[in-house]
């Protein structure tokens, strides 16, 4: 256990000596103490110009014209550009992940307020700034759609003409050219026969339950600087957690081979899903192709808002149990607000939709989940890919039903849940998880046996539990170099973005433990894609576990070659050697170091050794009309969460005093910085349940600024803010361990609303539950209704 | 943004001087906490900016008056004010507001002066100002002359200073011994936000029953604000949990709420029964605790 307010882990490892499953410090601490670890914001290049954009002003309407004269004018322009200029240079500039609906520039029409129109070029961002204000666009404006289930319904204003799905997803060819929908995708989960399930349920819930936009509100906002590379080869610095997608998706719309684009990171100022897939980089290749100079774009805090945000969602659960507390039927069926264009809103919606019967044991399942358009700003991944909203909804539920049943909650859910070897929603046995150990964990650190004083007068407390599930993205590929230099010290090249999860320090000590070398002396090469091999991206908690398991590969190649070259030299069998405390160490007691090894066979110190790893692992494409698979993910995530809090009946404030979160990171390999990851995003999480929300008139957000879209400070964090690890190795996992990046998401939520129902008998369905919204629910529920707005 | 000018005048005098009674992107910048969120939004776009930073002398400084209240420069910042010594003896109430008022960094360069020119309605310190009675020196080319607080404010964003007149000084009275002073800050998202309701409370007590009141709220509505219905609740009465209720809804009945991010104008009222009611009863267990 860890508690949330201490800042810096105490240096003393807590485990076995050993370079895995210890608790070793962050590599790069002392840089970013000092300021000198590196971030592309700083990166500026000479006779750089800076792009200022300008943007939509009504949410849906078709381009009239684009009158640039009055910015041109401006003394300091070095030139406008349009969607029609990137046209001349890219002839089809339409990109995405899962569809290619999005222009590098609005062409023909607009579809949200902040959509970028034009740029603006200058040597002084100043200038850029005030010309851009001065580019007069006229529109026809046409209706807007906003929410997602309006939007879903026929007769709704179309957002998009035709349905462009990328190639990249073969069961998305479908779609390919259907028009007259906003339902980028609907993916299906078939169990068992749900109508039977429940006709023979001897209650049934139905409830619908809702979440808000929010957004990653990052440090470090979205940057990008790019530079041509002689004639035809371009170089694209980018603060991006998946610079192999960047890559090739550059390369696609500009035709080019991925050999003339290299795009390289440093450290992220955080990304939580937001720096995925493509934000300025086409924008920034197009604009330094177009003039041939160096071009930054650096978005400001208040430009987020209107970049990616996290899917607002409409999720309605039904729910068939017997009065003995098994579940017999479940129901679920999500509507995701996607905003304008696709980005991953279509795997968002079909990777949480396959888990949102949550992680119980249910025979008759039908799961629907559909990928809306709207006329807002585009949402995509954010830190759980929708895992978090459809927890919110199942485990509200859940809570409604063990308390209409009369039973405690933690026991109705041990009645329910997933267990080894059953089968999941998908069909897919259940390995390497136990939620009993979660539930347990839950339980001691709740003293949920313990009798609960739930207050009197104007303040009463409550509390409440939650438990989640996620399946880690499938399939996807990680490849990674390890590389020993001539003096027998050591680097990894691979393409997970640390950007602030501590991959670094965790692939460093992954390799370090294969090689004997202290994780500490190992050096972590940044994503650069002329140097660093492929990575999917740095995302959904897979780094750990994929990436993990190729740097092990590539450390396991290494050390072969060095081994190889050891028992040469010493005369001897590789069998006889091993690697320990940064030589080779022969059974005999013979020892070389690694430089000694290099020099035997070099002649001097020269010379490298690659290890080469890759991993993918397995997977089966789950089935198009029922979502069975034998093999729908690599692992699972799973996590729980138990809130207390104290809700001021007047007023509707909820102050949380107390939030454990517990996850599974299978062995882990650095249990400080999972503990810290867990808190990291119960904190989050906290942030998005009791506050954070964008709001929205006519699809212009108005509080798309950190004065008025507030992320909570140490003030408002739980006193008692803890990250509950619990280990059940993988059988795959590099040294066992698993992805925890988002598991402390998931749950806190409903564990606070589940607390606040507990507290005042009061639901609230819909998030985040303000101190307003929680009144007027109050005094709903106690006949004394709140006016409406005067 | 647009480039403007930025002068640093050293004297008042030059500063009165830069500034301009007819143009209204002419504009005194102290802490630009509140100024820059304009401009970054385009509200406001500058053509010159009249520096108060290196203006010396009566912008400065917090010293005791002749009358035992207290002079506070209008240049001081609001972390010196909270830090103050002398204020937290004399006004405790302010002292307390300071440490929730946004965060650090803000209160480290934000100026008294800006605080109450700036006319926003949703700031912390107007209300008590209010109630104690406090009132601004301004200086223009015309002249010097004095403005109560709660005249300051003339509607939403709106003060009674003309486009040329700064802010020099704040006065707060010595305040009888006794009173009691308190201010509830409600905030519907982070505790560091700007409130959603601010009541401030002050009344004096004899032989168990309130002599004079002061009630204002701030935030809830368009400028901050006396309500002299709560006040005439109070006044001639005891000091009991029901004329504190009965006060409460007399302000709630008063307010005139304006709905915006914080809350819905029906929501805030409530707020304003609320918070009126817990700020008389703190300030009175205060008092019997002796910390008053
Ligand atoms: C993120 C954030 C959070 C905040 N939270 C809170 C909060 O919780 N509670 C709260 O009360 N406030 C809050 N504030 C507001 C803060 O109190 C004000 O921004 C600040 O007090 C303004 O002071 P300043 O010196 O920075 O004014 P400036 O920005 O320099 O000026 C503001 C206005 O006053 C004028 N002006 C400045 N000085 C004078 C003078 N001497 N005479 C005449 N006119 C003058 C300027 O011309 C301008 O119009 C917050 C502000 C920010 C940015």
């Amino acid at each position: 256990m860890s508690s949330g307010k201490v800042i810096e882990p105490p240096p003393e490892t807590k485990r076995k000596p050993g370079q895995v499953k210890r608790s070793v410090r962050r590599l790069e601490s002392k840089a970013k103490v000092d300021g000198s670890a590196e971030y592309i914001h700083n990166l500026s290049l000479p006779g750089m110009l800076y792009g200022k954009i300008a943007r939509s002003s009504i949410p849906h309407g078709k381009i009239r014209s684009i009158d640039a004269a009055a910015a041109l004018a401006l003394e300091g322009v070095h030139a406008v550009i349009t969607g029609e200029d990137v046209r001349r240079l890219i002839p089809d500039p339409y990109y995405g992940p899962a569809f290619h609906d999005q222009p590098i520039l609005a062409l023909e029409k607009v579809r949200y307020v902040g959509e970028p129109v034009a740029v603006v070029l200058a040597l002084d961002p100043h200038v850029a700034e005030e010309a851009a204000d001065l580019i007069a666009v006229e529109y026809d404006p046409l209706e807007p759609v906003f929410d997602e289930v309006a939007a879903a319904k026929a007769g709704a204003p179309i957002v998009h003409d035709i349905l462009k799905p990328a190639a990249t997803f073969p069961d998305l060819k479908h779609l390919e050219g259907q028009s007259g929908t906003n339902v980028a995708l609907s993916s299906r989960v078939r169990r068992g026969d749900l109508e039977r399930g429940f006709q023979e349920s001897d209650q049934i819930f139905e409830h619908t339950f809702r979440n808000g936009k929010v957004i990653h509100a990052a440090l470090e906002p979205y940057v990008t600087v790019a530079e041509m590379a002689g004639p035809d080869a371009l170089t694209i610095h980018t603060a991006s957690q998946s610079p192999s997608f960047v890559r090739s998706e550059v390369s696609r719309l500009l035709g080019w081979p991925e050999n003339r684009v290299r795009v390289r990171t440093a450290f992220l100022g955080g990304g939580f899903g937001g720096k995925l897939y493509i934000k300025l980089e086409a924008l920034v290749a197009a604009c330094t192709l177009l003039v041939r100079k160096p071009v930054r774009i650096a978005l400001t805090m208040e430009e987020q808002f209107y970049t990616i945000t996290k899917h607002g969602a409409t999720v309605r659960v039904k729910t068939g149990v017997k009065n003995d507390g098994r579940i017999l039927a479940r129901e679920v069926e999500t509507w995701w607000n996607g905003g304008a264009y696709a980005d991953i809103g279509p795997r968002v919606a079909q990777k949480s939709g396959l888990t949102s019967s949550g992680p119980y044991d249910i025979e008759n399942i039908g799961i629907d989940s559909h990928a809306i358009y709207t006329n807002e700003p585009p949402a995509g991944a954010l830190r759980g890919f929708g895992v978090s909203q459809v927890v919110w909804a199942y485990e509200s539920q859940t809570d409604i039903i063990a308390r209409a049943l009369r039973i405690d909650p933690l026991e109705f859910r041990r009645r329910n849940i997933l267990r080894e070897g059953r089968p999941h929603a998908t069909g897919m046995l259940m390995s390497d998880i136990d939620i009993d150990a979660i539930l347990d964990r839950l339980a001691e650190r709740m003293d949920w046996d313990r009798p609960f004083d739930h207050g009197s007068g104007p303040i009463r407390r409550g509390r409440g539990i939650a438990i989640g599930m996620k399946a880690c993205v499938a399939p996807t590929t990680s490849v990674a170099m390890v590389n020993i230099y001539g003096d027998g010290s050591c680097g990894i090249c691979c393409s997970t973005v640390d950007m602030g999860q501590g991959s670094d320090t965790a692939m460093a000590q992954i390799a370090a433990e294969i090689l004997g070398l202290s994780a500490e002396s190992i050096r972590v090469i940044h994503p650069d894609t002329d140097v660093t091999p492929y990575d999917m991206a740095t995302l959904g908690s897979r780094s750990t576990y994929h990436m993990g398991n190729a740097v092990r590969r590539a450390a396991e190649d290494a050390r072969t070659q060095l081994l190889r070259m050891a028992a040469t030299a010493l005369k001897t069998d590789m069998e006889e050697l091993e690697c320990r405390d940064g030589a080779v160490i022969a059974r005999s007691g013979a020892r070389m170091t690694i430089r000694d090894v290099m020099v035997a066979r070099f002649a001097m110190q020269a010379g490298n050794i690659i290890g080469v790893g890759s991993f993918i692992p397995p997977y089966e494409k789950p089935d198009h009309d029922t979502g069975q698979s034998r093999q729908i993910t690599p692992f699972w995530m799973l996590g729980g969460a138990g809130a207390e809090i104290e809700v001021d009946t007047e007023t509707g404030r909820i102050r949380v005093t107390k939030l454990v979160n517990v996850g599974d990171a299978g062995s882990a390999i650095n249990p400080e910085i999972v503990e810290r990851q867990l808190i990291g995003a119960g904190t989050m999480q906290f942030g998005f349940t009791v506050f954070e929300e964008m709001i929205f008139s006519e699809g212009q957000v108005l509080n798309a600024s950190f004065a008025d879209y507030k992320i909570p400070g140490m003030l408002d964090l739980p006193h008692d803010l803890t990250g509950e690890l619990v280990e059940v190795p993988h059988q795959h996992g590099p040294f066992g361990a698993k992805g925890i990046g988002e598991t402390g998401m998931f749950c806190v939520s409903p564990a606070i609303g589940n607390a606040l129902y507990d507290a005042i008998e009061v639901r609230v369905t819909e998030m985040p539950l303000t101190p307003e919204r929680v009144l007027r629910a109050l005094r709903e529920a106690k006949d004394q209704p709140l006016g409406s707005d005067e | 943004m647009r480039s403007f000018d930025l002068v640093e005048p050293a004297t008042l005098d030059e500063a009165v001087a830069l500034l301009d009674s007819q143009d209204k992107s002419v504009r005194a910048i102290a802490g630009g906490t509140a100024l820059m969120l304009m401009m970054k939004t385009r509200l406001f776009q500058p053509t010159r900016l009249v520096s108060l930073r290196r203006v010396n002398g009566e912008l400065r400084g917090i010293r005791m008056n002749g009358d035992g209240g207290l002079r506070i420069g209008a240049m001081t910042s609001l972390a010196e004010l909270e830090y103050s010594p002398m204020l937290a003896s004399a006004y405790p109430v302010m002292s307390q507001a300071l440490r929730t008022l946004s965060n650090i960094r803000i209160r480290n360069v934000a100026t008294l002066g800006g605080h109450l020119a700036h006319g926003d309605p949703h700031m912390d310190l107007p209300p008590i100002l209010i109630t104690l009675d406090a009132k601004v020196s301004a200086a223009s080319k015309r002249g010097q002359r004095w403005i109560g607080v709660s005249d300051l404010f003339a509607g939403y964003y709106q003060t009674s200073l003309a486009t040329d007149e700064l802010i020099t000084a704040v006065h707060v009275p010595s305040q009888p011994l006794g009173v009691c002073c308190w201010y509830e800050k409600f905030t519907a998202r982070s505790a560091d936000d700007w409130p959603t309701v601010g009541a401030a409370v002050w009344y004096s007590v004899h032989s168990n029953v309130i002599t004079e009141a002061r009630v204002a709220v701030s935030a809830a509505t368009d400028r901050p604000m006396r309500i002299a219905a709560a006040e005439a609740a109070l006044t001639n009465a005891p000091p009991t949990a029901q004329v504190f209720s009965k006060a409460a809804d007399a302000a709630a009945d008063e307010v005139q709420p304006i709905s915006d991010l914080h809350g819905s104008a029906s929501y805030k009222r409530e707020m304003v029964r609320v918070h009126v009611r817990r700020a008389l009863e703190r300030a009175l267990n205060l008092r019997s605790n002796g910390a008053g």
